[in-house]
């Protein structure tokens, strides 16, 4: 009984990432390449480096708004964004012959030192990895489900990983790898091994990859986590054409008296009469996201009109601003990010080692049950 | 039921590589896209506008409303003199001062165009217009409509 229950477990194990092998494989590599596609872009793109040779203050975003639209006075901003203190300011805008362009502005030294009209490495890796450049239909994307669903994949080979590999905790107190008796003892040695001292990895990927997934249905059905941006109301409008009251500069200056921790991340100037700034930073909390602070700011009339902080957030909300950082591993800035890369590839290694295991298996009982059908065959041709 | 599996168990991994080429195939398509024609241009006041649906598909769901997604491009007019403008879809142009009380239907963008999720009917039918209703900070309140194309009543 014993013997058939691990041939159940066994079998479990590889119904779980077999048949998705390659793609679960893919994911696993397009997400460790991804954990550092900000350092690859500082590394491949000298003009996305924010050099500071004379160690000058960042200049406010505002000022680095203006410059572009000094640069190219027939511009409209419409967003800008920040990265790490390593990687330039990107302030996004439309132009008379750019339908859709990113000025790369040195927040330092407020050089303009790059425009880019095409796509950034940074976003290729996310959509590559987060839903296989699938695209989106109205709030759901195919390959977005696809991604996400493997968390399943990834918990249920977990679990029956554990259930297989009885005294598992002895790969930390004894970790061994049979070097000399076979390839196959080698893979399952090696698979073993990482998988026991992934254990955390995997439970964080797959937690935070159940909740892409309960995203993914929300959006799908139209729930919203977060309220929409309010909208200024018609009666508020001047009643005459002139320029907001509230300037950018100003907006940003009332978003940091509200909080003094806000590190801005994501900043979004009104794109209609009606629409409001909307400014997402973060701000001290290691576990939140670059987007937990959010206020919408009436140009009009200065009111912080909505705003949402880690201290207001619901639970749902606060799920999402915690996920993000676990699955990318920018909780600890670059040491946990190479933390995250290390198991990604041990993860990418195991899919590939499994797949191994299974391969030999295979060949094997394919060859032993061709064996017997020869053994078979040969008396019954001589009778 | 026999069959199918047996498909699936020979199959699965080269359906895996499938699914992979996939993104190759989607990042062409985004880096090549190509939308319907624009329709017409119309002269509205100062402006002279011309809206082009982003796709020939009917409207989707969002929220408790159908919406479908224009661009409107001006050759004519600065956009900056328009107060605030709405889209929609349907016999009549929705009064100003219904579609001000919310945010579906308003045109947002740049100064080099607009675009707009067009409050619209969850089926289009023949008697259906799409109709531009624009307030200029003057306080001008400026309508006009254009029909709904053979193509995108034919995508019902």
């Amino acid at each position: 009984m014993a013997k058939l229950s691990n041939r159940f477990w066994f079998q479990l194990h590889g119904w779980f990432s077999l048949p998705i092998w390659l793609i679960f494989c893919f994911v696993c590599l397009s997400g460790t390449v991804a954990v550092f596609s900000h350092e690859l872009t500082w590394l491949t793109n000298p003009a996305a480096r924010a050099s500071n040779p004379d160690n000058l203050p960042a200049k406010p975003v505002a000022e680095l708004v203006a410059s572009v639209q000094q640069a190219y006075p027939t511009a409209d901003v419409g967003s800008v964004m920040l990265f790490e203190p390593y990687l330039v300011n990107a302030v996004i805008f439309t132009d008379h012959d750019k339908p859709f362009a990113i000025a790369y502005v040195n927040q330092y030294s407020g050089e303009i030192q790059q425009i880019n009209e095409g796509m950034t490495f940074i976003n290729f890796m996310r959509s590559l990895h987060g839903w296989l450049l699938f695209p989106w239909q109205s709030g759901y994307s195919v390959g977005y489900y696809l991604v996400s669903a493997m968390a399943i994949v990834m918990l249920g080979a977990l679990v029956t990983g554990l259930v297989i590999y009885k005294n598992f905790w002895r790969s930390f107190t004894r970790p061994k790898v049979r070097l000399h008796q076979g390839k196959k003892t080698v893979l399952t040695d090696l698979h073993r091994l990482a998988g026991v001292w992934s254990i955390w990895f995997l439970m964080v990927m797959s937690a935070t990859g159940l909740w892409y997934l309960i995203q993914a249905v929300m959006w799908h059905a139209d729930i919203d986590i977060e309220p929409h941006a309010p909208l200024v109301a018609a009666e508020q409008l001047p009643a005459t054409a002139q320029a907001p009251v509230v300037s950018f500069a100003d907006a940003m200056q009332i978003a940091q008296q509200r909080f003094p921790e806000f590190q801005p991340s994501f900043l979004m100037l009104p794109e209609h009469n009606r629409g409001m700034y909307t400014l997402m930073g973060g701000g001290d909390h290691i576990f939140y996201d670059q987007y937990s602070y959010n206020l919408s700011i009436n140009p009009w009339t200065g009111e912080i009109a909505q705003q949402k902080s880690p201290e207001s957030m619901t639970a749902l909300q606060t799920v999402m601003h915690i996920a993000d950082p676990l699955h990318y591993g920018t909780l600890g800035g670059i040491w946990t990010k190479a933390i995250w890369f290390l198991f990604g590839l041990l993860l990418s290694g195991m899919s590939m080692t499994g797949f191994m295991i299974w391969g030999s298996r295979t060949v094997k009982a394919v060859r032993e049950s061709r064996n017997a059908t020869y053994l078979q065959e040969v008396p019954d041709g001589a009778q | 039921m026999a069959h199918s599996n047996r498909f699936w168990q020979r199959h699965k991994f080269k359906l895996n590589g499938l699914v992979l080429l996939l993104p190759i195939w989607f990042l062409y398509d985004s880096l090549t896209p190509e939308f319907p024609p624009a329709w017409p241009a119309q002269q509205l006041g100062q402006f002279e506008i011309a809206p082009m649906p982003l796709d020939l598909k009917p409207p989707y769901a969002h929220h408790d409303q159908y919406v479908k997604d224009f661009y409107l491009s001006f050759s004519q007019g600065d956009i900056a003199s328009i107060r605030q403008g709405y889209l929609n879809i349907g016999p009549v142009p929705l009064p100003l001062p219904e579609l001000q009380q919310d945010e579906e239907g308003i045109l947002h963008g740049s100064r080099h165009g607009q675009h707009v999720h067009a409050i619209a009917p969850s089926q289009l039918t023949a008697t259906d217009k799409v109709w531009l209703t624009l307030q200029t900070w003057q306080g001008e309140v400026l309508t006009t409509s254009w029909p709904l194309p053979a193509q995108l009543l034919a995508a019902e």
